[in-house]
């Protein structure tokens, strides 16, 4: 990860400072095929930086779940390439994509999405445990440190509450010290206070432990805690913001209908 | 309602196909079974009776010793008395009796079961059933009919000699070949048929007696009427019978011989494997049920009462129950013809002919069907309809998954009550097989109940391997099939029971022929031993004779079978010169003396003959030395024989030991099974082999074998009767793997989302497999390993019982190695049912995956 990206579409990328944790160039994502087809991505181009929280915002169907899904190698483009750092997604195989995963991405999903047969910290090591390597215990006990869990380790997701299993679901993500965390409407299903506080651990993630976070959401307030956020509409980018606040956000979206 | 279930059904076909399978293929084996039995009996009547359709009357010694036993002859010159009266059209004289044909290659013709038979070739075409398909008849000088499957199976053709054992070896010239009716044989029996002369010179061995009479009316006159007719002139201790009565009896003779044991037996797997299509059908209806637990919950708060929760479970069981029992139905016409495919490969041969498919047959099938598969879905309807209409509301698990406080106390209670009777049962005195058999239900039930109880612990165990081999995989594995102890445990049900039944069997046959081994290493004193094969046979009584001539042998002992009627009911013998035999056979004589037996009275003193009588039949009769017995033998007559001695050991000998010269008047043909042979002081085993095996090449080449060869000879039945339990296990075993195919089916679409999360965070198609395929295995390998328990525990219980109760098993066997592989093929065959579901599993689409709610 040193220097920047090859210049694959020049132009059409503002040469970042940092260097990009992803990128897309001219993603194009096509559902369905012939006079039913819907285009969900429309030839976007968007950079990650790394170490830096970014948001993806934007109206239902405006594309932001899609876009995640294919930077994070869960789906696929119909056009155009996906970089997760040097790597070019389109090239790998089924297998390949997983073991990328496992190995460079951390994923944060809305209905938690924990194994219930295990506790809470063989949930955290579970990418570890499946590449079949011990988890850096050091890093780990900072992860879990960050996310304030250090009492309900031993528990199974059933004894924890909507707000710890995140928690949970976040020190998996951040685990593996991967490239990059997708966290898709993280606090969806949480109550204000356990939300807010996630926020925070996602933030502490970037600035204390140096994570790329790319977080999925049409919370204003979730978004206003990002260091940039991104509008999405009819599969396109329509606008960019730096240090969002909740009122730009707000006038943002309303504007875009969502 | 109704149309709310069928929608349903309609949604979940794939599920239910699944279901429906143990119930069709459950249903299959017994339609096939019953199918089988109706139309082998319906075969073998029409065979018989058409064949025999102009056999008016028979006249024969009224005597009858029941099954395969021979009567007591008539005298031949009775033919013109017969013949001269009113409305006999003919009467011919017929010699049947025991004759074994020896093919091109020195072996016996057949003798795995049916009768080989030998007689005389009757010359009336009416009345004889056999048909000459081929050459001519015999016309004396050792000139034979051949029924045509005997002559083919022995590699015989016309213008061959060979030798027909009636036992003393004849050697006979065929000339023709026969069909019975229009089939080459009745069933797999042989038969060889002599001129009248030669088959009273060696089979009736008289000049004046023969075996029966077979009578053809005129035209106009009854059997019945013709019957009594004759009947009116025949002396004391002969009788005539319709021909109709005759072939009746000839029917229910293979009846019960053969069909009602082969049906009887084939019921008994059908239903094993019903047992285990229940607890398959109950299991998934449980998992199906739980599944929907939220939506019976929304039927519950929107209004319905719980009888129309039940109902709506009901319906779609007596559904599945039909649509699945009638397609068993259909499968099991196909099955029928199968297993009788199946039984002509193993050297059955059964008569050709349709496929009889009765009414009964049909509505049993579907009854058992439908029974079936209601009372496994009925526990699971009525759990449905408790569920509170809240639960729809809430975010709950509905189903209930760790075994709860009654449980534990009723299956404690069920399986310690169950063992505790089974092993009181099995230690007591005498006949406790029934008490051990409710002790055994008792057992499994138990079993059945404490399944969720000790899932937990046994799964933790059993995929602690996999967890420390595969890792993460392994753990995830482990932890699936934990997770809901009552259905692994369900799952592992039947495939428990299954391995159970497969395991009792093992160990009985094992425990079987340990036994055997040990009676022949006990009491056979002999080196060698002549024995015509373990279905029996015939020796003829000359090899024993000519062998004990020989300088190498110090002894030889022929010891044949036979039967005669003590206190009216029919009793097997064993026939031999009890003073020899005692000097090579141990029989533990407890009372009196075996060497006293022989001729009548004591020595020198007259007095009534003797025979010996073996502990327990003297003990069930209240008889002791000295008492006197009326024993009434084939040919009507009846003598007071005094029992001389009383003996222990009756694994060789039976009941009742009567001595040779006894015997001898009273039989027409006299046989033996086996000689016992003694070698000469000095001389080795191998040269006095040498010199026997030459005699018994002169009477037919019956088997020579030392005593570990003749162990291995006794025990071969054994190994084939469990070659073929094995195979009509085998339909149990599948279903119950279906069973696992299927709860992993359902439980991995259960548990959709978690796999797309698995897929997502990292985990491979390979590791999806083998987390599916390890959680197959550790479900299989509780089952087998739990069913191989249980059959150990009840097969010992079995073997002490019967040991108890016949005094013929003596050693618990326990047999590590077969146990083993039935552990090893449980667990690979729980891979292999895994495969599919682990499949499927891996194919799932991560981003629908997590999508599913």
């Amino acid at each position: 990860m040193s220097g920047t990206a090859p210049a694959t579409a020049p132009g059409t990328v503002p040469a970042p400072s940092p260097p990009a944790a992803a990128r897309t160039v001219e993603a194009t994502k096509v559902y369905g095929a012939g006079a039913t087809a819907v285009v969900a991505l429309d030839e976007v181009s968007v950079a990650f930086d790394a170490g830096r929280f970014t948001a993806i915002m934007g109206p239902s169907g405006s594309g932001k779940s899609t876009l995640m899904h294919c930077v994070a190698g869960l789906d696929s483009l119909t056009e155009g390439q996906v970089f997760l750092g040097d790597v070019e997604l389109g090239t790998l195989s089924d297998k390949e994509l997983t073991l990328l995963r496992r190995d460079r991405v951390g994923f944060v999903f809305q209905a938690f999405n924990l194994v219930p047969t295990l506790t809470a910290r063989e949930n955290i090591e579970l990418p570890d445990r499946l590449a079949g390597r011990a988890p850096a215990a050091g890093w780990l006990d900072e992860v879990v440190r960050t996310v304030g869990l250090g009492d309900r380790l031993s528990h199974r997701p059933a004894e924890l509450s909507g707000g710890q299993q995140q928690r949970v679901a976040v020190a998996r993500a951040l685990a593996g010290r991967p490239d990059i965390v997708f966290a898709d409407e993280p606090t969806g299903n949480l109550d204000s206070r356990s939300g807010a506080e996630l926020l925070g651990f996602l933030r502490r993630a970037v600035d204390e432990m140096g994570q790329t976070v790319v977080m999925v959401t049409h919370d204003p307030v979730a978004a206003s805690v990002a260091d940039s956020a991104l509008f999405l509409a009819d599969g396109r980018i329509v606008d960019r913001t730096e240090s969002p606040t909740v009122a730009a956000v707000l006038d943002r979206m309303s504007s875009l209908g969502g | 309602m109704l149309s709310l279930t069928l929608r349903e059904m309609r949604a979940h076909a794939r599920r239910l196909a699944g279901t429906s399978l143990a119930v069709v293929l459950g249903v299959a084996f017994l339609t096939g079974t019953l199918v089988l039995g109706a139309t082998l009996r319906s075969n073998f009547d029409d065979l018989i009776t058409e064949a025999n359709a102009s056999t008016d009357v028979v006249v024969r010694g009224a005597t009858d010793l029941g099954l395969n036993q021979p009567r007591g002859l008539v005298d031949r010159s009775l033919v013109d008395t017969v013949a001269a009266i009113d409305g006999v059209a003919v009467a011919e004289p017929v010699v049947s009796g025991f004759g074994q044909l020896i093919g091109s290659d020195g072996e016996a013709v057949g003798g795995n079961g049916p009768p080989q038979i030998a007689g005389s070739w009757t010359t009336d075409p009416e009345l004889n059933p056999y048909r000459l398909a081929e050459g001519r008849a015999p016309e004396g000088d050792g000139e034979v009919v051949v029924n045509r499957r005997a002559a083919s199976e022995g590699g015989l053709d016309i213008g061959d000699t060979t030798t027909l054992l009636t036992p003393e070896p004849v050697e006979v010239t065929i000339v023709g070949l026969a069909t019975f009716g229009d089939q080459d044989g009745l069933g797999g029996v042989t038969f060889t048929a002599l001129a009248l002369d030669d088959a009273m010179t060696h089979i009736a061995k008289s000049d004046d007696a023969v075996s029966s009479i077979a009578v053809r009316a005129d035209d106009d006159v009854a059997q019945d009427d013709l019957a009594d007719r004759i009947g009116a002139v025949l002396p004391a201790g002969v009788e005539a019978t319709t021909g109709a009565a005759v072939a009746d009896e000839a029917v229910d003779d293979i009846a019960s011989t053969f069909l009602d044991m082969l049906t009887t037996f084939l019921t008994v797997f059908a239903g094993i494997a019903l047992l285990v299509a229940t607890f398959s059908i109950h299991n998934t209806f449980s998992i199906i049920v739980a599944q929907r637990t939220r939506q019976a919950a929304l039927l519950r708060a929107l209004g319905a009462v719980r009888g129309q929760v039940v109902r709506a479970v009901a319906t779609e069981a007596l559904l599945v129950g039909v649509l699945a029992s009638l397609a068993g139905l259909a499968a099991g016409v196909g099955v029928a013809g199968l297993l009788k495919g199946l039984f002509d490969a193993a050297g059955f041969a059964l008569p050709a002919g349709g496929i009889v498919v009765t009414a009964g047959t049909a509505v049993t099938g579907l009854l058992v069907g439908v029974l079936v598969t209601l009372a496994a879905s009925l526990v699971p309807a009525v759990r449905a309809s408790r569920v509170a209409p809240l639960a729809a509301i809430r975010e709950v698990a509905a189903e209930r998954t760790s075994p709860g406080r009654a449980r534990v106390a009723a299956g404690v209670l069920l399986a310690g009550a169950g063992a505790a009777l089974t092993v009181v049962a099995a230690l007591g005195d005498g006949d406790m097989l029934a008490l051990v058999g409710v002790g055994a239900v008792l057992t499994v039930v138990g079993a059945v109940v404490l399944g969720p109880v000790a899932a937990r612990p046994a799964a933790q165990l059993l995929g602690a391997p996999a967890a420390r081999l595969r890792g993460m995989t392994g753990v995830l594995a482990r932890q699936n099939a934990l997770r809901n102890p009552r259905r692994t445990a369900g799952t592992a049900a039947a495939l428990m029971v299954g391995v159970a039944v497969v395991s009792l069997f093992t160990v009985f046959a094992s425990s079987v022929k340990a036994s055997l081994e040990r009676t022949i290493e006990r009491s056979f004193g002999g080196d060698l031993v002549v024995s015509a094969g373990p279905f029996g046979g015939g020796i003829s009584p000359e090899l024993a004779a000519e062998v004990g001539d020989l300088p190498e042998v110090d002894l030889a002992v022929g010891i044949g079978q036979g039967a005669a009627q003590v206190e009216g009911d029919t009793k097997q013998l064993s026939i031999a010169d009890p003073a020899d035999l005692e000097r090579v056979l141990d029989v533990d004589v407890s009372d009196g003396s075996l060497a006293d037996l022989s001729g009548p009275g004591a020595p020198g003193q007259p007095g009534p003959a003797a025979m010996a009588v073996s502990d327990e039949t003297a003990e069930s009769n209240g008889w002791e030395v000295g008492d006197v017995v009326p024993v009434t033998f084939a040919d009507g007559r009846t003598e007071d024989l005094a029992i001389g001695a009383t003996y222990e050991t009756d694994d060789v000998v039976g009941g009742y030991l009567v001595p040779r010269d006894v015997w001898a008047p009273h039989s027409v043909q006299d046989v033996d099974a086996l000689v016992i042979v003694d070698a000469a002081d000095g001389v080795a085993t191998a040269d006095a082999r040498q010199a026997v095996t030459a005699v018994a090449e002169r009477f037919g080449g019956p088997d020579v074998e030392d005593r570990e060869e003749f162990a291995a000879t006794m025990t071969t039945g054994v190994d084939m009767m469990l070659g073929i339990v094995y195979v009509l296990l085998a339909l149990a075993i599948l279903i119950a793997l279906m069973g696992i195919a299927n709860t992993l089916s359902l439980a991995i679409h259960e548990r959709t989302r978690e796999l797309g999360l698995l897929r997502a965070v990292g985990q491979t198609r390979r590791q999806v497999r083998a987390m599916v395929r390890g959680e197959s295995l550790v479900i299989a390998t509780f089952g087998a390993a739990s069913g191989i328990g249980l059959g150990l525990f009840l097969g010992w219980a079995l073997v002490q019982a019967v040991g108890t109760a016949t005094g013929g098993l003596g050693v618990f066997a326990l047999p590590v190695g077969p146990l083993a592989i039935v552990l090893a093929a449980g667990a690979v065959a729980g891979v292999l049912a895994g495969l599919r579901p682990a499949r499927r599993a891996a194919r799932l689409d991560v981003l629908a995956a997590i999508a599913t709610e």
